[in-house]
């Protein structure tokens, strides 16, 4: 009796779940649809960026029908820019206009804190896919890409025990280049490594201007140096490995942050970029299921492999595809900003991470990737296990 | 009979953020700032006759200023407009001897040099800028009402005060220096300083605008003050009629507007849309908005208006 | 001496392709009085061509030349007859028409070569590096150098021995006499926007390996041919030529020498220059 007296309560539980669900599926359809802000480089420099960004979202909605959380998500994209002086109206736009329940991509670092005023306010949730600058208040920010400065500390050790000699650090005169650089210089001083620099000081080239890299290799030349270790993206990224190969130091081994030779980038470099080390979370022949589905489900309308920063944006969907699930019948920004502080594990095409408390980005495992020939085309291959970096 | 006009549309101009929505009263507000340094480009562009790229520079200085006595709790938006002004035309009054002694294209090149350096200045300065991701500023407005009407009223007595001095002497020997120079010289006027002065007022104009800046977006970056916005800022003006203010205002604002709300029209699309508006304005509106005969300006001969020269004078 | 000698030569290579794009402009500027902000466009479409029709065989090279020469030559021309209805010396208007054209055109390119940075193969045996008084140097560069030295002593014999080239310098002088001659100004413009168009085009074709095409590959050209031609003087193909290498030197050779003050030194050194010659304590370029 008492038995049957339980059954019953349960089978009564599972009924109003089941109309709750179907409740929330019925606001779905009308009102109940959530509205998702997409803002990322659509045109300008940054364009190719942007679009896997976009891509790499709109791939995870369409390999889960449109939904995220169970509920059905409009996706509202908006053109970033070259920066911050498009960002901000773009943002605006997003978050008072369409009114959007949780912002996520943004290419650049300046243009995500460009955003904060924008959207503090609002309390959205902004799930950065790529650029993170520094921020005072990260409460309501979340990314799922990298801190600039972990990249290079993840593979300082590597280097300081396989180069024979002092190392030169070069890169780009921005905070993206001066993280990045940092990164590696603190980490590799602490390993023991020394730097082939004059006084000891990363050399760095004024950005976005340097078209040409030619002085900078006869000053790594007379430095003496064993090995180089840098960081550039896109165009000035070509223009580094292609003269670099043809360059007085064109024996020197080429350490470098991954996206010296990340996606288009790559293929614009050609047999240039052949053997070049480079330090990335992600790179398209990991072997894991999620992976495997995610690279499949890109090949199937793109002609390369997905980039880190696909990837990325693919895992800021997946964030929010939990989030949402977590946040009640009713997400609201509040809700769905307080259910991804309380994410675990997030299985992803680069394994599994997790959002580090303080930091809200990921704490993740790095790869060390060289390019090697893969049937016709050259691609980044992982040779090997770097360190696990985020606190 | 002025007035009729003038006070229903300052009416309106107040009455708006309680007429539309709060996205359209911050896109606004942004488009009054830029419009503010619009009117600074216009004063060298189209009534001083020195075409610049340059006005990004005491447009940076003023917004640097402008953030750090806010983030230093120096004062309010009122001290922060006053310092940013005074910090752009100092920025004007140092770089005033590469720029007055030349004309034309040349004016061009030397602002757009000038531009590029506070730009790189202001990336590497990370102490005072925040490099280039940027400083967010301290909110001193918390709705976007407030902060459009701050602006508005900024906005509304800085062109004020400039269309006044534009009718006094000022106003004429500027535009006389600017259409017959031998002229002014020959009769013994100090065309330099004019010029000078009016480089000096510009920078003043932008510098607060500067201020404006900071208080409507709360974040100040080097990107604000990039190529793009210095050549948008000088197609605006050119659009608007170069020697009028309120042109320079609305042409401004159009161009801005224009790029904004194309993008998020048809995202990825804006500069294909924003070029042909361009080229339809270049064909549509060949003497600008306001309809002043521009074309004298950047010509090496300079078309003479004795009687301005004359006028000028007269009056000095 | 010895760590300057790449990044010296290296600068004559840069400063030489920046001659040949910055000659179109001074043309366009000198002798049509046009304001061309969509010059650096020009140039994107023969680097475009290049890296669309090279292969890394020797064929494709006069192929990529006279297809990416042709383009340009078309746009040139094209924006001859929009100009039309603008003034001589009216360069506000030409600058709003042409950088709308310019923003618009950069469009139309990255719609249909994508919004990725292009490879461009060069023919194998000048894809490498050669050794040069114990450095390294990529061959193509010093191949360029010749060959870039070979255009400019052409346009200079051109502008000075041949009857063309002595109106040129006319119409730079006194427009209005040459039109007495009976010269249509008109077919002035349009030979000279032609003309100008197929120096961007060749420049982009060459260059391209160089600069390559990419989304920003038209501003970066053409801001730099303009620092060239107001340098040069703003109507004088030798002083365009003087500034173009000047420019070059700075941005390698300077470099070498003060890294620290890299980012300010080209800007800084025109703005001293520019207003330097306007207060007349530096003497113009004489036309030729």
């Amino acid at each position: 009796m008492r038995i049957h007296k339980m059954t019953a309560a349960l089978i009564a539980l599972g009924l109003a779940a089941t109309g709750a669900t179907a409740c929330a599926d019925e606001s779905g359809g009308a009102g109940g649809t959530l509205k998702v802000g997409l803002l990322a480089s659509l045109s300008g420099t940054y364009q190719a960026i942007g679009t896997d960004i976009r891509d790499g979202f709109q791939l995870y909605l369409d390999m889960h029908g449109g939904k995220l959380g169970g509920h059905p998500v409009e996706l509202v994209v908006a053109d970033e820019g070259d920066g911050a002086p498009t960002a901000v109206p773009a943002a605006t736009k997003l978050v008072k206009q369409d009114r959007v329940v949780a912002l996520t991509g943004v290419v650049g670092g300046g243009s995500a804190a460009a955003i904060q005023p924008v959207i503090g306010p609002a309390k959205i949730p902004f799930i950065g896919s790529n650029g993170r600058p520094e921020l005072k208040d990260v409460s309501h920010v979340w990314h799922t890409s990298y801190l600039s400065q972990e990249t290079g500390a993840a593979i300082a050790q590597y280097v300081k025990d396989n180069v024979k000699g002092k190392v030169y650090a070069i890169g780009p005169d921005y905070q993206g280049g001066w993280d990045q650089l940092k990164g590696f210089t603190d980490a590799f001083a602490r390993a023991g490594g020394e730097l082939a620099n004059a006084d000891g000081k990363t050399l760095f080239t004024p950005f976005p201007a340097t078209k040409n890299f030619t002085p900078y290799f006869a000053q790594i030349k007379a430095s003496g140096a064993a090995a180089v270790y840098t960081f550039y993206a896109g165009a000035a990224a070509i223009d580094f490995v292609k003269q670099y190969a043809q360059s007085e130091v064109k024996d020197l081994p080429l350490y470098a942050a991954g996206f010296l030779t990340e996606g288009g980038v790559l293929n614009a470099q050609g047999d240039a970029a052949r053997n070049v080390y480079s330090v990335l979370n992600y790179s398209p022949d990991l072997d894991n299921a999620q992976n495997r589905e995610f690279v499949a489900a890109w090949k199937a309308d793109h002609d390369g492999p997905p980039t880190t920063y696909a990837m990325a944006s693919f895992d800021a969907a997946a964030v929010l595809d939990k989030a949402i699930g977590a946040a009640g019948d009713n997400p609201t920004a509040e809700t769905i900003n307080e259910a991804i502080a309380g994410l675990g594990q997030i299985e992803s095409p680069r394994g599994a991470w997790q959002f580090s408390k303080k930091t809200h980005s990921p704490v993740q495992k790095w790869y060390l990737r060289q390019v090697r020939q893969d049937g016709r085309a050259l691609s980044n291959t992982v040779v090997g296990d770097l360190a696990t970096v985020g606190e | 009979m002025k007035w009729l006009v003038l006070l229903p549309a300052v009416a309106l101009a107040v009455a708006v953020p309680w007429l539309v929505d709060d996205y359209t009263t911050a896109t606004l507000s942004r488009l009054l700032v830029l419009g503010l340094v619009g009117v600074s480009v216009a004063l060298l562009t189209g009534v001083t006759g020195l075409p610049t790229l340059g006005q990004t520079a005491p447009f940076a200085a003023g917004a640097y200023a402008a953030a750090q006595v806010g983030l230093h709790e120096v004062g309010g938006p009122p001290v922060q407009l006053l310092a940013a002004a005074g910090v752009g035309a100092a920025f004007a009054l140092l770089t005033a001897a590469l720029v007055v002694y030349a004309r034309g294209v040349v004016v061009l090149m030397i602002t757009l040099a000038i531009g590029e350096l506070a730009i790189t200045v202001a990336s590497r300065w990370k102490a005072a800028t925040g490099g280039t991701d940027g400083l967010i500023a301290t909110a001193a407005f918390d709705s976007d009402r407030a902060r459009y009407l701050y602006a508005l009223a900024v906005v509304g007595v800085v062109v004020t005060l400039v269309l006044l001095a534009l009718r006094s002497p000022a106003g004429l020997l500027l535009r006389a220096s600017r259409d017959d120079e031998a002229r002014m010289r020959a009769s013994g006027h100090p065309v330099t300083a004019y010029l000078a002065g009016a480089y000096v007022a510009a920078g003043a104009i932008a510098g607060a605008g500067g201020a404006l800046l900071v208080t409507t977006q709360q974040y100040v970056s080097p990107a604000d003050f990039s190529f793009d916005t210095a050549a948008l800022l000088l197609l605006g003006v050119v659009i608007g009629g170069a020697g009028s203010m309120l042109g320079a205002v609305a042409g401004t604002a159009l161009v801005f507007a224009a790029r904004d709300w194309l993008s998020g029209l048809l995202p990825g699309h804006a500069p294909l849309l924003l070029g042909a508006l361009f080229v339809l304005t270049a064909y549509l509106l060949p003497r600008g908005v306001a309809g002043f005969d521009w074309r004298r300006i950047g010509r090496r001969d300079r078309a003479a208006s004795p009687r301005a020269v004359r006028r000028a004078n007269q009056e000095a | 001496m010895d760590p300057y000698l790449i990044p010296a030569l290296d600068g004559v290579a840069y400063g030489l392709l920046l001659f040949v794009v910055a000659a179109g402009l001074v043309l366009s500027f000198g002798v049509a009085g046009i304001l061309n902000l969509a010059h650096g466009t020009l140039y994107a479409i023969g680097a475009y061509v290049a890296a669309w029709l090279a292969d890394g065989g020797w064929a494709a090279v006069p192929l990529a030349l006279v297809a990416g020469v042709a383009g340009a030559t078309a746009a040139g021309t094209a924006l001859a007859g929009l100009l039309t209805p603008v003034k001589r010396g009216d360069h506000l208007t030409q600058a709003l028409l042409t950088f709308g054209l310019a923003l618009a055109g950069g469009s139309l390119l990255v719609s249909a070569f994508g919004p990725e940075d292009l490879p461009v193969r060069v023919p194998a045996a000048l894809d490498r590096p050669i050794d040069l008084a114990g450095h390294s140097y990529a061959a193509y560069r010093l191949v360029f150098i010749v060959v870039a030295a070979v255009i400019a002593v052409g346009l200079y014999l051109a502008l000075t021995r041949t009857r063309a080239g002595m109106l040129v310098r006319a119409a730079v002088d006194d427009p209005q006499m040459v039109a007495c001659l009976g010269v249509n100004p008109t077919r002035v413009r349009v030979g000279v926007l032609a003309v100008s168009g197929a120096l961007a085009g060749l420049a982009g074709v060459l260059g391209a390996p160089i600069i390559g095409p990419g989304p920003s590959t038209a501003a970066t050209v053409l801001l730099l041919s303009l620092v060239v031609v107001v340098l040069g003087g703003l109507n004088s193909v030798v002083g365009t030529l003087v500034a173009a290498l000047a420019v070059g030197e700075i941005q390698t050779l300077g470099v070498a020498l003060l890294p620290t003050a890299a980012p300010f030194l080209l800007y800084a050194a025109m703005a001293l220059i520019l207003a330097a010659r306007a207060r007349g304590l530096l003497r113009r370029w004489s036309t030729a």
